[in-house]
């Protein structure tokens, strides 16, 4: 029986009008989406290798010296990701610039993103087209599904036969998302096709099964949308209401929530301050400076002759770390802050389920914040790599003073890093990583549950409003 | 007879559901929104009135000319809390300084704010008042066709065109309740908050919004009569006006901007740079070149000195030191200074060649998304909040003639640069007798050049006077092809 009525709710929307409609639109928009990545992607990694290879080549010309390995500052650049595709996660107004060497790395930076007078627009990705347009066309289908043929009359006609209600129920659920399934499948594919066709790049077989991933919790996200109508439906007599109330839910779910969050986080605490980053540095080199006895005897004096019974190398070591350390220390504590501003914003939101799909999304596809979190604790363990492959090539040198410190003149005065030259196929360079798919799993798990939450209960209310509805 | 069946209409739609629900999550967004709204405005305040208390009590501590670099901010807007606009994009300072011109920038503020989207009191309008307004109109005729009472009205003396410009009246009638409750209910809150102060000018601007917002339901109001006309059932002209709605509210903004990137590219900034760096270098040639003109010298001997912090605006001074170290300083300052003038001119040349093509792309953006209602409607709020491009660079260009005037006070009060209070407290005279760690008195600046800056009404107005024309002209042409369709409408 259940069969039936999904073989007739489908050819039903099929046929309809708004069904043509959607098609059309749903279709445009993942073409237009797969080519907008297309070009930009082209660009993006055209810049990307431009500037890797840009830092490997100074880099390589650090390897005369090895104490020059230790003082360059590194630029790496973020890494376009495929997955972009399905979610670009606002990469492209965040950091994508982070400069470091083996003692200190400086903010992220936003370099070179174009043109700040335009508005700020999203971009054409899965994401945005299912969580707003397609959210928008799952109401569309389903306003109408229990109020509509009370209206009609039908739904007095079908229940006269012996078919229990929850089967109708189910039957309707499947037939709406076998409809919404269809303009969307076809959508994906489009948007794949264009994107293989154009071989800007391979997908891998991890890219393929977090793709897959993107697009199982879409249905899940969408699922939302379908039962929450079938629910109003079923709670109201006319489809008219159901239509108003779904719509203002709409709106308030999808695009009123989603963009309150930047007004949470900015009357939530405090804002970071870049001033204040500014002063708490300088606090910090004033008191080491002003202490400077505290890491030994003659730590503030320096002369360029190493036995100059004014210098004290250790001390000086000693020092320079101190200060290194503690002002690497605030600028994390600051960009720590920045960063959780943001998320508090995004974690006091996701009361919408929107909010809560783009989160899982670019978690599972490692856009946007997520990006930039994983590559700066790749950025890190690559330091400490580094750091530690100084230490032992400048143990091989008997002449070094095997102090590691960050102040160039002494280091290179004193010789308290190796002078040898290295040979640069050994230096560790950095390869940015994709997080494994269990890992990303593991961080989108919870938001993923909850979309399942959101759809159990809006299943519960449908099936016990659908029970007690008068059909007459 | 129109305003019989406007009467009719109007107390038909104050009744129904649509009506009721969309009021009362109108009025709630706005109760809920505008306090939370005007606390980040407070917040805001607040930051730039301690950076202006930080500015003066600088200026009180500045010792020699060369460190008057005050930074300007920009008030922020009470009106951003209606239209936001680019407020949190754009920078909202103009450092002052001799070697280098105020630009307009990006917002220096936490960049991984940018993941959210605008949030105003305008988003309420042209998302809930604008999807009310729709579902108001879409049933008008076609609906009244279905229940049959359309047959009725006609076999009365009802001519057509004054059924259509009854239910225009009726639906403008009950839209203007909604919109001016939604403005009253937020006008109330913002009087009532302590930290917010409305001045006249910020009224008048608000009336503005006011009328703004009318015209711009009432278009899509008509947009919704005309799909109520051109559809036989209610369900296709629903239908309709929302796909048409959510290509206005969604896909041409969004679209316009991207078309604007792919059509006009903005050359990249590292080329800019580039020729800045390059620039840059040559300051030093011309610095020889001009020694060597002015035929002074540098002089020999020990070059002792020793510096102060704490000049104002973070800047050291030259405390006191050795008459050559001195005389050869002024004579760095008196000729580098004035090229470096002249140079900042030529960087800010090849700045506003860059900058020039972003506004390009801008504007394409701009004129490509005023094919929607919904876009014009937005440009008109932000002209009037002040938040849009053009006020945030009418701002910066009021900022350079100041400067200009800061530089000619410094240029008169040291003779051209060439005095040594420009630099040093310590006069030639004193170099012997000044002891080392006294402290100098900072500099008498009563007189400097204040900034003053007003928002420019009529160019506000002249701004918004073409969106407000297509949003009129958008009305007429949606009521003019409705009414066309409704004169073949077949009531059957």
């Amino acid at each position: 029986m259940i069969r039936q009525i999904i073989h007739k709710e489908l050819l039903e929307n099929l046929l309809s009008f708004r069904f043509i409609l959607s098609l059309v639109l749903i279709i445009l928009l993942f073409a237009v989406s797969g080519f907008v990545f297309v070009s930009k992607y082209k660009q993006q990694s055209r810049d990307y290798w431009e500037k890797t290879n840009e830092n490997a080549e100074e880099l390589s010309r650090q390897t005369r010296q090895l104490y020059r390995i230790a003082f360059y500052k590194q630029s790496i650049w973020r890494e376009p990701k495929l997955l972009a595709l399905c979610t670009e996660g606002f990469e492209k107004s965040l950091p994508n610039c982070f400069t470091f060497n083996i003692f200190d790395s400086d903010l992220p930076k936003v370099k070179g993103q174009g043109n700040f007078t335009l508005s700020n627009f999203s971009s054409i990705d899965w994401v945005f087209i299912v969580s707003v347009i397609l959210s928008f066309l799952a109401l569309v289908f389903t306003y109408d599904s229990i109020s509509g043929e009370k209206e009609a009359g039908t739904m007095r006609q079908m229940l006269a036969n012996t078919i229990p209600r929850h089967q109708v129920l189910v039957g309707k659920y499947i037939g709406v998302v076998l409809t919404i399934g269809i303009p969307l499948f076809i959508g994906l594919l489009v948007s794949l096709i264009i994107v293989v066709a154009s071989n800007v790049a391979v997908i891998n077989a991890l890219d393929w099964s977090k793709i897959l991933i993107i697009v199982l919790i879409s249905f899940l996200y969408l699922s939302i949308f379908i039962l929450m109508g079938m629910f109003v439906s079923s709670r109201t007599a006319y489809p008219a209401n159901s239509m108003v109330m779904l719509l203002l839910v709409w709106v308030v779910l999808v695009i009123l929530i989603p963009s309150f969050g930047r007004i949470i986080s900015e009357v939530s605490g405090e804002a970071p301050n870049p001033a204040e980053l500014e002063r708490r540095l300088a606090e910090i080199r004033t008191d080491v400076w002003s202490n400077s006895e505290r890491y030994g005897e003659r730590a503030g004096n320096w002369a360029p002759n190493v036995n100059h019974p004014m210098n004290n190398p250790p001390a000086r070591a000693r020092l320079w770390n101190a200060s290194a350390n503690a002002q690497n220390k605030a600028r994390e504590d600051y960009h720590n802050k920045m960063m959780a501003q943001a998320l508090v914003g995004r974690n006091l939101t996701c009361y919408s389920p929107t909010v809560i799909y783009q989160r899982a999304s670019e978690t599972i596809a490692s856009t946007g914040i997520n990006h930039i979190v994983s590559l700066q604790s790749q950025i890190k363990e690559y330091q400490a790599e580094l750091r530690e492959y100084i230490r032992g090539e400048d143990a091989k040198d008997p002449l070094s003073l095997h102090l590691i410190f960050p102040e160039t003149n002494s280091v290179s005065a004193w010789r308290t890093i190796s002078h040898n030259p290295v040979d640069f196929a050994n230096v560790p360079k950095f390869q940015e990583r994709d997080l494994a798919l269990g890992q990303s799993l593991k961080l989108a798990v919870w938001d993923i549950g909850l979309l399942a939450l959101f759809n159990l209960a809006f299943f519960a209310g449908a099936f016990v409003s659908f029970l007690r509805y008068d059909v007459r | 007879m129109i305003w019989k069946i406007a009467k009719k209409e109007f107390l038909l739609n104050l009744m129904t559901f649509k009506f009721a629900t969309g009021t009362i999550l109108c009025m709630i967004l706005i109760a809920i929104f505008v306090p939370i709204l005007a606390k980040a405005y407070q917040e805001r305040l607040n930051n730039c009135s301690e950076n202006v208390a930080y500015n003066q009590s600088e200026l009180r501590k500045v010792v020699v000319y060369k460190n008057i670099t005050p930074t300007i901010y920009r008030r922020p807007s009470v009106l951003a809390i209606f239209s936001e606009g680019l407020a949190k994009q754009l920078g909202d300072s103009a450092a002052i300084k001799y070697d280098k011109v105020p630009e307009i920038s990006g917002s220096t503020a936490n960049h991984y704010l940018s993941i959210f989207s605008v949030f105003d009191v305008s988003l309420i309008f042209k998302i809930v008042i604008s999807i009310l307004a729709l579902l108001l109109a879409y049933d008008t005729i076609s609906g009244e066709r279905e229940r049959g009472t359309l047959r009725l009205i006609f076999s009365g003396t009802a001519a057509r065109y004054q059924v259509l410009l009854g239910k225009l009246l009726a639906g403008l009638l009950v839209l203007v309740v909604d919109v001016t409750i939604a403005f009253i209910l937020g006008l109330v809150i913002l009087l009532c908050l302590p930290m917010v102060d409305l001045t006249a000018s910020d009224l008048i601007d608000i009336g503005l919004m006011f009328l703004a917002s009318l015209v711009f339901i009432a278009t899509m109001y008509n947009l919704g009569l005309l799909f109520s006309c051109l559809a036989r059932r209610s369900a296709v002209s629903l239908v309709l006006g929302l796909f048409v709605w959510i290509i206005f509210a969604v896909v041409i903004p969004n679209g316009s901007v991207y078309l604007a990137t792919l059509i006009r590219p903005i050359e990249p900034e590292d080329k800019v740079n580039d020729q800045i760096t390059a620039l840059e270098r040559e300051i030093g040639t011309e610095f020889v070149r001009e020694l060597e003109r002015s035929g002074r010298s540098f002089m020999s001997g020990r070059d002792d000195r020793s510096d102060a912090s704490g000049g104002g605006f973070g800047n050291g001074y030259v405390r006191s030191g050795t008459e050559a170290m001195i005389h050869n300083e002024l004579l760095q300052y008196s000729i580098r200074v004035p090229i470096q003038i002249r140079y900042a001119n030529k960087y800010s040349e090849i700045r506003n060649n860059y900058l020039r093509g972003l506004f390009e792309q801008t504007w394409l953006a701009d004129n490509l998304s005023r094919i929607s209602p919904i876009s014009l409607y937005e440009n008109i709020m932000s002209a009037l909040a002040g938040t849009d491009v053009a006020g945030f660079r009418q701002f910066i260009e009021a900022v350079k003639p100041y400067r200009n005037d800061i530089i000619e006070y410094m240029r008169s009060r040291t003779d051209n640069f060439s005095k040594t209070i420009f630099f040093t407290p310590c006069t030639e005279e004193e170099i012997q007798t000044r002891p080392k760690g006294d402290t100098a008195a900072p500099l008498e600046l009563s007189d400097l050049p204040r900034f003053t800056y007003e928002a420019d009404i009529i160019g506000i107005l002249r701004r918004i006077a073409p969106d407000f024309a297509f949003l009129i002209l958008g009305n007429i042409l949606f009521f003019a092809v409705a009414f066309a369709a409704f004169v073949g409408y077949d009531v059957r």
